[in-house]
């Protein structure tokens, strides 16, 4: 209560000096309750705060599926909002709904995850990357031959499409890597972490472990059990950085899948309010990879652990050249107003 | 007079209610128009539609936990079919997927009748079955709908310009296929069966059937909304959507007793459109996401616990 009437007072305050502050931002997320999202979620507000633009924002944020998405995002058409930064829940479902909102003037940039719509602007992760660049690494980490276990994460997802691509790309480039195991995470910890123990128990055969960013878990697993650890792949979340430079024997790599890309797609969003528009509609962020079996890579790994970011979010907190906001900001989670 | 008004006096709170939030609405944003009932109209529809089948196996003392999952598969089985047909064969499409609606939901129901096992377990396990009869189908979003169909619930109803046709869409749907059965003996075994199967059975009613003909009923109305889905989205979509609580909390907010035997269609549907409302409400007000979900459970456990203690008055009295 304290804080909601510390809220706004801030509010009330602001609004006094709203002349610099015009904008007005919609945010629609469809995935709650996830680390990655949430990263994103607070990337979103922080920059919206920082760049000290944006006088309100609007957040739909709720777990639906791609015919939710067309309401909230109708819903912030009717909000009057000047700009709408969307995760997509698929790549055409939401298309009706984009197409209303930039023919009544409002800009739409799609972030994480691209759209067909073509009056939209994107701004995503390369999710066909990150998986051929840990794939790749992972197999040559294994010399080439053996079974690797391969954790996906929700069946039907768009970005888990893109993300087997780049996986069947890299297996195609090593014909002795074959898959022991095919399981899907559902991008849950408890679910990944019960399938990895069960393989473990099942005693079957496996050189290396690729997952789809649930990865602090399948390592706890390797540690409880006692099993000989095997290279594992995961995401840049938190968790399982800190465990790459702590972990007794732990060959890994971590691909970036920056959840600041939210914070990228306001700044896209303010920019292109402002007059400036990008030289393409599309811009892909692309993932870069720290393992922790050379000096080089270990340096990065040190250099990108933060003992104070929970360990489900990623650690790749902000973007060169996109996001303004500093650590403290998107840690607070704090946007406009609030 | 006073008996009809007694017996609908729920449905017509509800129609106060959402209209009291839709002229809350217009404070809110004082642009809210036409455009606005519009979208709200699509974003109800497959919800309403999913309340319609949910409320009608309700009625007859069952619940259905694998609508959403049928839904799931309509939508990617009318989406793959689809994609690429002609407006002639897209016609044979939706009725092709509508009899596949009646056949998921007659399996539903044949196998609670003959298993014997109660209707909340068989239809969670059927919930797993159609989820991964969706995946098989379609592993993931894709496919397309004809243009014709996706007009059908797009824009105003010609002519009446503040009257959504999604609106049009659903009050006909659910005319057409409710109220015939509603008035003939299906529509009396059905509540029938709901509020004491025993006695009806005694009266002569065939129990089985008319069970298996609501589960199907349901199926029914699942492919419509899941075609719904497929309509606004304009693909399929194999991972089910949000329907399976949200239906049962409009059956509940619209009057309709779990357990069966009391309450009607209308009441639900309105339900859909309360609860529809208060969601844009809650966007056009910037209400912290996460606080928005307990504002919608708070209201919808107020509204029935209001209702309970108006009806246990109206007994008194």
């Amino acid at each position: 209560m304290k804080r909601l009437l510390l809220g706004t007072a801030m509010t009330l305050g602001l609004a006094g000096m709203a002349a610099a502050q015009e904008y007005k931002i919609g945010i629609s997320n469809t995935v709650q309750g996830n680390g990655w999202r949430e990263e994103m979620v607070c990337a979103m507000k922080a920059e919206a705060l920082a760049s000290g633009k944006v006088a309100s924002l609007n957040i739909a944020h709720r777990n639906t599926d791609a015919a939710g998405q067309l309401e909230d995002i109708r819903n912030l058409i009717q909000a009057g909002v000047d700009a709408i930064v969307v995760n997509p829940a698929n790549a055409e479902g939401i298309n009706a709904a984009i197409k209303e909102a930039t023919d009544a003037g409002i800009v739409v940039v799609a972030v994480d995850q691209a759209v067909t719509e073509p009056s939209a602007y994107i701004l995503s992760n390369n999710q066909e990357e990150y998986a051929y660049l840990g794939a790749k690494w992972l197999f040559e980490q294994m010399g080439g031959k053996g079974a690797v276990v391969y954790m996906r994460g929700a069946a039907g997802a768009g970005a888990d499409n893109d993300r087997d691509k780049g996986f069947k790309r890299a297996m195609a480039e090593f014909p002795e890597i074959t898959v022991a195991q095919e399981v899907f995470t559902g991008w849950q910890q408890d679910q990944g972490k019960q399938q990895i123990n069960d393989i473990i128990a099942a005693g079957v055969p496996f050189q290396g472990v690729w997952t789809s960013g649930i990865d602090n878990v399948i390592v706890d697993a390797f540690v409880e059990s006692g099993a000989p650890l095997v290279p594992i792949v995961g995401a840049d979340n938190a968790g399982f950085v800190a465990q790459l430079t702590s972990v007794e024997g732990l060959k890994g790599a971590a691909v970036t899948n920056p959840g600041s890309v939210g914070g990228a797609g306001v700044a896209l969003a303010i920019q292109i309010l402002d007059g400036k528009m990008p030289a393409e509609k599309t811009v892909l962020v692309n993932p870069a990879l720290w393992e922790n079996v050379t000096e080089e890579g270990r340096a990065k790994l040190a250099a990108a652990a933060n003992p104070n970011l929970s360990p489900e979010w990623p650690v790749s907190v902000s973007i060169d050249g996109w996001t303004t906001y500093t650590m403290d900001q998107i840690i607070a989670c704090k946007g406009p107003g609030e | 007079m006073r008996r009809w008004f007694d017996a609908n006096a729920w449905t017509l709170g509800l129609a106060v209610l959402l209209a009291a939030l839709l002229l809350a609405t217009k404070l809110i944003q004082p642009g809210f128009g036409v455009s606005g009932l519009d979208s709200l109209a699509r974003a109800a529809l497959p919800f309403a539609l999913a309340t319609v089948g949910m409320a009608i196996v309700v009625l007859a003392g069952g619940i259905d936990l694998s609508i959403a999952a049928m839904m799931a598969v309509a939508s990617v089985t009318g989406a793959v079919l689809m994609d690429g047909a002609s407006d002639g064969q897209a016609a044979f499409i939706v009725l092709g997927v509508l009899g596949l609606g009646l056949l998921m939901g007659a399996v539903n129901g044949l196998l609670i009748v003959v298993s014997r096992v109660p209707d909340i377990v068989v239809t969670l396990a059927m919930l797993f079955v159609w989820q991964g009869v969706a995946l098989l189908i379609l592993n993931a979003p894709g496919g397309a709908a004809v243009p014709w169909l996706r007009a059908l619930s797009t824009g105003s109803f010609p002519g009446l310009d503040w009257l959504p046709r999604a609106v049009v869409f659903l009050a006909l749907v659910t005319a057409l296929i409710w109220l015939p059965i509603r008035r003939a003996k299906l529509g009396l075994r059905l509540y029938a069966i709901g509020s004491d199967p025993l006695a009806a059975f005694r009266s002569g009613v065939p129990v089985g059937q008319t069970r298996i003909i609501a589960y199907a009923l349901c199926g029914l109305f699942a492919a419509l909304g899941g075609l719904s889905v497929t309509m606004g989205t304009g693909i399929g979509e194999p991972i089910p959507g949000p329907y399976l609580l949200a239906s049962v909390a409009a059956v509940v907010l619209g009057g309709v007793v779990l357990g069966g035997g009391r309450g009607g269609i209308l009441g639900p549907v309105l339900a859909v459109f309360t609860l529809r409302t208060v969601r844009m409400d809650l966007t056009l007000l910037s209400v912290d996401p996460n606080v928005a979900a307990i504002v919608e459970g708070t209201i919808m456990v107020a509204v029935v616990m209001f209702g309970a203690v108006l009806a246990a008055r109206g007994r008194k009295g």
